[in-house]
């Protein structure tokens, strides 16, 4: 290309290609995302074929290709889009490649390839559709997708430098800057400073004349903000041409732009457009004939997050250490060499020209009053739809979080974002409301920073995350001010301790007063805001560090001195999964059963219906395999070993008779403080209102998963002479609070359970037919009754749900099953193997539809009017409202309905309780400390499901466990506490040698199950033991997180010193 | 190294102050890392202590004052890598390789660092290898990428790699085809065109394969050598008007059979091309 002589030679040429452009016939252009992010996704691999497939069907006539910087939907990388028609096609893969080529040659769109919404498995044609791309504003990010930032032409084609152009053919400093204030653009780099300020300050700087510079700061250092990256990799002109503009305004003749190393691509598409802006005149001396010099030069930075300061900014370009200094001056004032020197941001550059494009008035009706304009955020960390989104200032966190973002990754709740990098703080869940203002986010103590918004969630630590920051912030203090450079590194210390359960409650009060110190204390930005980290999660995640100072608990299993093995902190037990795995291993199956027996009275009712949470924390699932198969591997040893080997440990009762206690309910929870109880030596009798002990395990629990039988041999295993059981006993009925004192007792547990379907609360809920979940499982569990015939309809989602749907499957009058749920199947709260069994038997799982009316024909059920759902706004769960579409009513047809919408422990059961003067709650259970289990009356204690509502088993048998350690302190007169402390690995055993990499690269055993056909025509049990080849090669998959802890000093220090060797920096 | 080279380097750096970041950037650019003795001729012909010049060299985290590894690993420790699991992977590689962050092995082959943020942040936790991304990654990853990195993470297998195809072209010129079916590289009949040099002037043979580097001439060419490339056929000269992405040398542009245009930096070792198909823009 020639140089332009003159502004209307650019106009004339601009004017000729887009003629040009139009004549030419329509045809269909493949846009392709090649930024980084796109690079690192191998979007190159995919390119090479597409040309190799368009070479060798000699298809250049028929398609164009486009490659671009990034559209900003980065989670889909690597992705082109097809125009016209926008078809987006996420994730390529090199085998798509000629699909996805024929489809865009033939104008169609190819079904198996384009974006699907995970959720609502919903295709997408149009990429302005998508979910993702339809509530934002992409004034900036969507010229990335329509150019190639390599090729100046492209950018003129689209209409760029026609701001340069407008300014150039009649050039008015003032005029600029009276536009640029009136859109009212704020600097984009975090503080918020007007831009239009900023240069009418620095055009008045010194008396006008002079040498003056302007900066383009794109020394984008927050870590988790990469929209400057996206800018300059995909449309470099355009801030060349914000650049161009601003030298005009202030009347500076040079500038810079302070570009970051770590970002290569960026660097290198800013060289080649200022090489070609150069070439057309656009750049250098008399530029369009006008007589106005103005160049830039790039200035790689190397590496120091402080140079984002302005001040350190420029020392660095100086040639110096990158400390800040005391302002004022202000760099206007005396900037680079001594001249006035203006410094903006990336963004805020990229947005110059279109303002001057489109009129300041025009810019100024996007955002809302005060905070104008888009910004571009980079949406990160545990959200669905990672990427750039850009979206009008006053936005609600909770529409780029959900609408845009698409929520939470698995189950695990958001929990906050986190804005503004290592100078901001974090946002809660519950205040996503906040319209997302340069001042509201200073309110709640955050920032708008440059745009970074990390996501966390539950599994996210905000100690952790903190001392993250803080550990950044230490490295990256220049030193200059001593509160900042020992105080990051205090602060960072304390939150290591914290982190590892070292640190007391005072440690958090120092902790608050030296992060205000260093915020009032400090000179520059970075000090000034190190201390947002700290105070933010402190201010809305205290309960957090307080956990991990009394608790010794990291709920995220993240801090690793607190959380040991994992799979051992996540049960409930603490029992030791990874030691007996490691047995397993080894062939030591008596010790192993060793292992599982100290910890749980029950071991193979919970090999066979425990939710397994230490299974969901396994390393070798959350480092992105298969989680070991722990419950399988309990199972096996379960089956193997005779429970009668185990003896243990018994403390004989010196000190005159024993004492006496009842134990009211022979569930999981009773039975087990029954045992640990008779262990020391006490009188234990159990009442059991129902003929058989074993409460919900026997009332609600499935058969096919847990047969009466295993219910049976655990419960004898237990029962000793210490504990008289008496069934056909009904608190209320036969017995009361006040009478078990009277006949001795020192003490009473209540352990009752919920026995009871919560109701719909619909019309004609009572008809025949229709059944409360636990009423119906019961009739089959301890009569043997079928009540489910012909079709039949089980609402709810939970695991209640599923039991009662499976369980009437198997029934002989029974046609067909269909389960009803509110929400979308991801959100049940079912287990997910529970769920894929279900569907292997073939019952039907309907999503999004709420009951409405229950219809009735002569006294029976007859169907169930049903109107369906469409997801609305989140909720306080973080999930989306099913929200009732007025209309869609329909009526299923039913002769049988079962209600599964929860379980509480019902007025049956409560009403005596209350009777003896014990609180409750007014969602039916019992009210106890959390500590003591303690209930209001002195004596009387309660735990499980009474107290919790419907848990799980392994929670009553926790429950269970500590109502005995609490009932024998109470009676001792001993202090009623438990202190805390980190469940660690103790015990080292050495790991079976073997070939390593057949180990990890090996998939997790299937636990084997009963073909699905045969299942549903009996109640038998599902789940069959592994063999022995299963269980050792599954047990040699699992990582060991205990050596860590166990292994012995010696062999660390071998390991140690065989590694080498040179220190760096 | 030589004190001459150095010079050179501050030389076109400038010798002002200003100039100091970039001529350290070069010369740990060409060395790996800043040498002593190179750092001394630094403060002598920029005439700053060599005390000054040391606080900035350790100041900024690019430099490193001792050899570094043939091989570079990076791992990403920014937030959003960070919340996704960077710091496991960041083990794991330690693991690997019997190093920790900032060390080198002892073989030289590899150095370990740990950085802020790579910007690629939605793809979390990453990796960057010798200059290659990896995004998404998983412990279960590493070994394989740490194998392919010795092995050289660049190299291709020209025979069984499906990135690699064949381009036939002519000249922009005359139309001529320049392909010399008489003649073989790579298995295919390579591309022949009159290469000019100093006062060289000679043939040369392009692989006509795509993503294939292999080139063989009449006299030999030094590298970073500019180099006219004429068609034999018209004898014009094959030259447009852009300029190389990489290094900024002249581009040669040619005529793809069926449609388009490659374009190759005229610089000798330089890898940089471009290849236009289905009429893009001709600039």
């Amino acid at each position: 290309m020639r140089k332009f002589a003159s502004v209307e030679e650019l106009r004339d040429f601009r004017r000729r290609i887009i003629s040009d452009g139009k004549t030419q016939e329509e045809k269909p252009t493949i846009v392709i995302s090649a930024d980084t992010g796109a690079q690192a996704s191998g979007i190159n691999d995919i390119i090479r074929l597409i040309k190799r497939y368009i070479l060798e069907r000699n298809l250049q006539e028929k398609v164009a290709l486009r490659i671009t910087g990034c559209h900003g939907f980065c989670e889909m990388n690597p992705y082109v889009l097809v125009e016209p028609g926008g078809h987006f096609y996420p994730k390529l893969k090199t085998e798509d490649v000629p699909r996805m080529v024929e489809a865009a040659v033939g104008g169609f769109v190819d079904e198996g390839l384009i974006y699907k919404e995970p959720r609502e498995q919903k295709k997408y044609p149009c990429q302005d559709d998508i979910p993702f791309f339809k509530k934002q504003t992409r004034t900036i990010l969507g010229e990335n997708q329509r150019l190639d930032p390599i090729r100046i032409l492209n950018y003129i084609e689209q209409g760029g430098y026609a701001a340069a152009e407008k300014v150039l053919s009649n050039p008015d400093p003032e005029w600029i800057i009276r536009e640029i204030q009136k859109s009212g653009i704020r600097g984009r780099g975090g503080a918020g400073f007007p831009t239009g300020k900023k240069w009418e300050l620095a055009r008045a700087s010194g008396n006008g004349r002079g040498q003056k510079y302007i900066i383009c700061n794109a020394d984008e250092g927050d870590p988790g903000a990469y929209m400057d990256r996206g800018v300059l990799e995909g449309n470099p002109h355009a801030i060349i041409e914000g650049m161009l503009i601003a030298g005009i305004a202030i009347g500076a003749t040079e500038g810079i732009v302070y570009a970051r190393s770590e970002y290569p691509l960026a660097i290198k598409h800013t060289l080649i457009a200022l090489r070609q802006a150069r070439d057309v005149g656009l750049l250098g001396k008399d530029i369009l004939g006008t007589g106005i010099d103005f160049d830039i030069d790039i200035f790689r930075g190397a590496g120091a997050f402080v140079c984002g300061e302005e001040t350190a900014l420029i020392r660095s370009i100086e040639g110096f250490i990158g400390e800040p200094r005391q302002r004022p001056p202000y760099p206007i004032e005396k900037g680079l060499w001594g001249h006035p020197t203006c410094i903006n941001n990336v963004e805020t550059l990229a947005n110059i020209h279109v303002i001057i494009d489109r009129g300041a008035e025009a810019y100024a009706k996007v955002g809302v009053p005060g905070n104008t304009g888009t910004k571009i955020f980079s949406l990160v960390g545990k959200i669905r739809n990672t990427g750039l989104v850009e979206v009008p200032l006053g936005t609600k966190i909770s529409e780029v979080v959900y609408d845009i973002g698409g929520g939470s990754v698995g189950n695990a709740k958001i929990k906050a974002v986190q804005t503004g990098g290592p100078s901001g703080g974090c946002i809660p869940a519950n205040m996503f409301d906040l319209p997302i203002e340069y001042e509201s986010l200073a309110k709640v103590g955050s920032m708008m920073g440059s745009g970074g918004m990390i996501v966390v969630d539950e599994n996210t630590c905000m100690v952790d995350f903190a001392k993250y920051f803080m550990s950044f912030l230490k490295d990256e203090s220049c030193g200059k001010c001593f509160t900042c450079r020992k105080g990051t590194q205090r602060m960072h210390e304390i939150l290591d301790d914290i982190s590892k359960g070292k640190a007391t409650l005072e440690d958090l009060d120092l902790l608050e007063e030296l992060a205000l110190v260093v915020k009032d204390t400090t000179m520059c930005g970075l000090g000034q805001t190190a201390s947002n980290p700290v105070l933010s999660t402190l201010r809305y995640f205290r309960n957090e560090y307080e956990r991990h100072i009394k608790d010794k608990r990291c709920d995220a299993f993240v801090c690793k001195e607190l959380v040991g093995a994992p799979c051992q902190s996540a049960c409930p037990l603490g029992t030791e999964a990874w030691r007996y795995v490691a047995h397993i291993a080894r062939g030591e199956y008596d010790d192993a059963y060793t292992v599982i027996r100290d910890a749980n009275p029950f071991p193979s009712v919970c090999a066979r219906v425990c939710h397994h949470p230490c299974e969901e924390r396994c390393r070798a699932g959350t480092s992105g395999g298969d989680p070991i198969a722990i419950r399988s591997l309990k199972r096996f040893i379960t089956d193997r070993v005779d429970p009668s080997l185990y003896k243990p440990q018994r403390v004989v009762w010196t000190d005159g008779k024993p004492p006496k206690v009842a134990v009211v309910g022979s569930g999981p929870a009773g039975l087990t403080t029954a045992h640990y109880l008779s262990l020391q030596g006490y009188k234990v009798t159990v009442f059991e209102v129902e003929p058989e002990p074993g409460g919900m395990l026997y009332c609600a629990i499935p058969t096919y998963r847990l047969p009466h039988e295993v219910i049976r041999n655990e419960i004898n295993a237990l029962l000793d002479d210490n504990i008289t059981l008496k069934c056909n006993i009904a608190l209320g009925r036969d017995i009361t609070v006040d009478g078990l004192f009277e006949d001795g007792y020192k003490a009473v547990l209540l352990a009752l359970g919920a026995h009871k379907s919560k109701p719909l609360s619909l019309e004609n809920e009572d008809a025949d037919g229709v059944y409360p979940s636990i009423e119906f499982l019961k009739a089959l569990n301890m009569r043997g009754e079928h009540l489910a015939q012909g079709r039949v309809g089980v609402i709810g989602g939970g695991n209640s749900a599923i039991d009662a749907a499976r369980m009437a499957l198997r029934q002989k009058d029974v046609n067909s099953v269909t389960i009803l749920y509110r929400r979308t199947r991801e959100e049940m709260p079912a287990f997910s193997e529970e769920i894929e069994a279900a569907d292997q038997e073939g019952i039907k799982i309907e999503t999004l539809v709420t009951p409405t009316k229950v219809i009735v024909k002569d006294g029976h059920l007859s169907g169930l009017e049903c109107v369906r759902n469409e997801l609305g706004d989140v909720d306080s769960s973080g999930r989306r409202r099913p929200v009732p579409v007025q209309g869609t009513e329909r009526i299923i047809e039913l002769d049988t309905l079962v209600v599964a919408i929860g379980e509480d422990s019902g007025i049956d059961a409560i009403g005596p309780a209350r009777l003896s003067r014990i609180e409750t709650t007014r969602w039916n259970t019992v009210k106890a400390d959390r500590t003591t289990l303690l209930t209001n009356r002195p004596g009387v204690f309660a735990a499980g499901d009474v107290v919790t509502g419907p848990n799980t088993v392994v929670e009553a048998i926790a429950a269970g466990k500590r109502a005995a350690v609490m009932i024998n302190r109470y009676i001792r007169n001993e202090e009623m506490v438990q202190p805390a402390e980190p469940c660690l690995p103790k015990v080292y055993i050495e790991p079976v040698k073997m070939d390593t990499e057949d180990a990890s690269l090996a998939g997790r055993v299937e636990t084997p199950r009963a073909p699905a056909e045969w299942r549903t025509r009996n109640f038998s049990e599902v789940e069959v033991s592994l063999s022995v080849d299963e269980a050792t090669h599954e047990a040699c998959r699992c990582l060991r997180c205990d050596l860590e802890f166990t292994k012995p000093k010696k062999v660390e220090t071998e390991t140690e010193a065989k590694a080498a060797v040179t220190g760096g920096k | 190294m030589t004190a001459e080279e150095i010079s050179a380097i501050v030389e076109k750096n400038g010798p002002a102050q200003g100039g100091l970041i970039a001529i350290l950037q070069e010369i740990q650019a060409r060395y790996g890392y800043l040498p002593e003795d190179a750092l001394r001729v630094v403060a002598q012909e920029t005439g700053r202590s060599l005390v000054d010049i040391y606080g900035v060299a350790t100041f900024y985290r690019a430099f490193s004052l001792e050899p570094r590894g043939k091989h570079l690993i990076s791992v990403c420790l920014g937030t959003a890598c960070h919340v996704r699991g960077g710091p496991t992977i960041a083990e794991e590689v330690e693991r690997q390789l019997g190093i920790r962050a900032g060390e080198t092995t002892a073989d030289r082959e590899f150095t370990l660092e740990t950085v802020n943020c790579l910007g690629a942040c939605a793809l979390g936790p990453v990796v960057v290898a010798d200059g290659h991304y990896f995004a998404r990654m998983k412990t279960s990853m590493v070994k394989e990428i740490l194998d392919k990195v010795r092995i050289g993470l660049d190299r291709v297998e020209v025979d069984t790699d499906q990135r690699v195809f064949p381009v036939e072209v002519s000249c922009a010129r005359c139309n001529h085809s320049l392909m010399d079916p008489r003649h073989v590289i790579d298995g295919h009949p390579p591309i022949r065109v009159t290469a000019s040099f100093g006062n060289k002037h000679g043939w040369m043979m392009l692989s006509s394969l795509y993503g294939s580097y292999e080139v063989a001439s009449e006299y030999e060419i030094p590298p970073d050598t500019i180099i006219h490339i004429f068609c034999p056929h018209c004898h014009a000269e094959l030259i447009g008007s852009s300029k190389c992405g990489e290094c900024g040398a002249p581009m040669v542009p040619m005529i793809v059979r069926g449609g388009g245009v490659v374009q190759i930096c005229s610089r000798r070792g330089c890898k940089g091309h471009l290849l236009d198909l289905g009429g893009a823009a001709s600039e």
